[in-house]
């Protein structure tokens, strides 16, 4: 293409050329359609149309711009006046038209009409300011600049130089019309949303039976050692969970994958005369998931029961696939039955599944459901684990020496001794209840600041959590130590003995 | 001070880059000739020492630790604007390159194509060097000795770059820029701080502050800790005394 153009310079052989002119300025090398045509005509001499098809290709791809209509990237074999593009415009896959060129071009133009740029040009304008935003001050140095070089040429250079610019951009960012744009960009957004707007509703409907967002009624079992959970949403209770009923209605594998669901559904069939359906479908997958061993005598069974002319409980199949079928039976496999376990599903679903939620069945079931209690929260929060941890060597110990101490101070002291025994004994006791109390507590706070510390790795934050869960720990010992004292106790040292050890066993 | 020396050192580049462009614009069309090609070469070098001696200047004030965060912030604004610049200044030499092999000018047939500019770009040039008048004294066969040198110029301004990228690694995504949409309408320029970078120069320096201040920071948890204690003293004291 570019040979061509170049020969198209031929002063004699070339394209003859007039002068274009404008108001006061004359500017030359401007050409006409027709010109274009007939000299293409004369050199490749090819037809007419032919001619005027590579006159468009030209035009289309930048060689060639028109004068008059400038958007209108056509060749019209008339006197329509053309211009060549100057080389450093040409179309080239080596310097394709970069983002920046395009926003330097967009601000000269910018400033050259005072603002006014036509409606897709402003829209690109503000797309590349957020996307080239961090060199958005070269862009504006640059425009200013070039336009001060452009000033430097006279005239008619200077609109030669804006016609080129225009054309070019006008190939490598074609204009898009007001309608197709707002059609595309209406399409793609539409396609998004609906992907979107599937999520969103899935999310939404499953929300409120998520244990993590939406709280497990009556408890969790894993937070409250609590089951009831699992007892209330068993396969064999008596009466359902609302949520679980409602969870129904979303899709039919929902029900048809919750036992109790399958149930009520069958019993909602019986009534309905097609329960043959949903029992050769539970056939159908006995027989897909079942012990490969067992297959063939399964497929025989499911055969006489469900498939065989004038079987007890004959399903509707249509007769394409049941002929299939039947050829398959002839060597069976585990798929042998699945295009008619399909076939019955859609029927399934389609037909009974949607008159089965109408139905006076589910929407009694719906009523009777029980909504579960949750069980009351108690204020302080850590008061609600009832934790059975096991009980502490050190208690045992402790006891030891307790009786140690008890037969001690009996074989050595009368009954004051005693007492003051007993009184020990007592104190002891107390204080190891508030430890045992207390210790659940500083365990699940050493617990959670451990836990964040390996979640976080900040080193400031895994000094500061040290030392605060060793703060808390004396803390708490120094209270109890100092109620003891208030009790005017003095016999601190098993106490301390005890202390002691509870604090390296919670390390 | 360092950033006006730099700001005005940026400026002339750009606008060395900008007439530069204006002048490969003009190659291979009607307006090309002996003069554009030697117009082409002087401005090229001037937009060469200018680029060597804005990166040796940058990268002296972004290796500084002593400057603050704004003056910070404000080079590694610069230095976006620089690399721009000599991108901009790398493609249209290269473009250059291919045009001028493209059209040269000593052939007995040569075909420039017509454009329809006439005119001169003496003027341009002149701008670009910063000159009155251009005065041409170059050879007749400036254009095939040009373009060897051009070869090799372009070679320099690659490797400077590669350079530049690996010694100086500010983030260019991350600058924001002082301009906003539409700031071209106005006519002046307006410089204020509002913009934000990210930075490591080198691998030594941050591995020290880094340790100097877990250090400061163990000392602060240690405080914490005594304060605590001290507080749970006190509480036992006022316990046992209510």
């Amino acid at each position: 293409m570019e040979r061509m153009i170049i020969s198209m310079q031929d002063p004699d052989m070339g394209i003859k050329l007039r002068n274009q002119r404008l108001l006061i300025t004359v500017i030359p090398h401007a050409m006409t359609g027709l010109d274009i045509v007939e000299w293409l005509i004369k050199k490749c001499s090819i037809s007419d149309e032919e001619a005027l098809h590579v006159g468009q290709l030209f035009v289309k791809y930048g060689y060639i711009y028109p004068l008059k209509e400038p958007r209108n990237l056509i060749l019209k074999a008339d006197d329509s006046s053309y211009r060549f593009q100057t080389p450093y415009y040409w179309m080239s896959t080596r310097w394709p038209a970069s983002e920046l060129d395009y926003a330097i071009y967009l601000a000269k133009k910018n400033i050259r009409k005072q603002g006014e740029l036509i409606e897709y040009e402003k829209e690109c304008y503000n797309a590349l300011h957020k996307r080239i935003n961090h060199t958005w001050d070269f862009v504006v140095m640059q425009a200013r600049e070039q336009l001060r070089a452009s000033k430097q040429r006279r005239k008619g250079d200077r609109i030669v130089l804006e016609c080129q610019e225009q054309a070019y951009w006008l190939v490598n960012r074609p204009p898009v019309s007001p309608e197709h744009y707002k059609l595309t960009t209406l399409t793609k957004n539409t396609i998004n949303s609906y992907h979107n707007h599937f999520y969103v509703k899935y999310c939404e409907q499953y929300q409120p039976h998520d244990p993590i967002m939406q709280g497990c009624l009556p408890s969790n079992p894993w937070i409250t050692d609590d089951i009831m959970f699992w007892n209330m949403n068993s396969e064999t209770v008596a009466l359902p969970t609302k949520l679980r009923v409602e969870r129904w209605s979303f899709s039919f594998m929902e029900l048809l994958n919750d036992q109790m669901g399958r149930k009520e559904f069958l019993t909602y069939l019986e009534k309905e005369f097609s329960a043959e359906n949903l029992c050769f479908w539970q056939a159908c997958e006995d027989v897909r998931h079942g012990e490969t061993a067992k297959i063939p005598e399964k497929v025989d069974e499911v055969y006489k029961q469900f498939l065989a002319p004038g079987a007890s409980r004959w399903v509707n199949i249509d007769s394409k696939t049941m002929e299939k079928t039947l050829e398959g039976l002839k060597r069976p496999h585990r798929f042998v039955l699945d295009d008619a376990q399909m076939h019955i599903y859609f029927l399934m679903k389609k037909d009974s599944y949607p008159r089965y939620l109408k139905s006076e069945l589910y929407k009694n079931l719906l009523a009777r459901a029980i909504v579960p209690q949750e069980t009351k929260k108690s204020v302080f929060p850590f008061m609600r684990r009832q934790r059975h941890s096991s009980p502490s060597p050190a208690l045992a110990t402790q006891t030891a020496e307790d009786d140690g101490k008890a037969k001690y101070s009996n074989s050595n002291s009368g009954t004051a001794s005693r007492i003051l025994d007993s009184s020990v004994h007592i104190s002891l006791y107390v204080e190891i209840q508030l430890i045992m109390h207390f210790k659940d507590t500083l365990y699940d706070v050493a617990i959670m600041l451990y836990e964040i510390r390996y979640i976080t790795n900040f080193q400031l934050f895994n000094e500061c959590v040290f030392f605060s869960v060793l703060s808390v720990t004396c803390l708490f010992h120094t209270l109890v130590l100092s109620l003891m004292y208030l009790f005017d106790i003095k016999f601190f040292l098993p106490a301390i003995n005890v202390l002691l050890s509870q604090f390296i066993d919670i390390y | 001070m360092g950033k006006d020396e730099c700001k005005t050192m940026l400026d002339a580049l750009n606008k060395v880059t900008a007439c530069y462009r204006h002048l490969v614009i003009a190659l291979g069309s009607t307006s090309d000739s002996q003069n554009l090609r030697e117009e082409l070469k002087k401005t090229r070098n001037k937009a060469q020492e200018l680029a060597v001696a804005n990166r040796t200047k940058l990268t002296a004030l972004l290796k500084d630790k002593n400057i603050s965060k704004d003056d910070r912030a404000e080079y590694e604004r610069l230095w976006v604007l620089f690399t721009s610049s000599v991108e901009l200044l790398e493609v249209d030499m290269k473009r250059s390159l291919e045009i001028g092999q493209d059209f040269p000018l000593k052939v007995p047939t040569r075909h420039l194509i017509q454009t329809g500019m006439t005119g001169s770009t003496t003027t341009v040039a002149a701008r670009a060097m910063s000159v009155q008048n251009m005065k041409y004294e170059a050879d007749a066969n400036i254009d095939t000795v040009d373009l060897k040198e051009l070869e090799t110029e372009i070679a320099q301004v690659d490797q400077m770059m590669e350079e530049m990228e690996m010694k100086v690694q500010v983030a260019p995504w991350a600058v924001e820029a002082k301009q906003e949409a539409g700031a071209e309408l106005k006519s002046t320029v307006s410089v204020g701080n509002s913009s934000v970078g990210v930075i490591s120069i080198c691998e030594e320096e941050p591995k020290e502050t880094v340790e100097g201040e877990t250090g400061l920071m163990k000392v602060f948890a240690g405080i914490i800790f005594t304060g605590v204690l001290l507080i749970a003293g006190i509480l036992g004291y006022l316990v046992v005394n209510l």
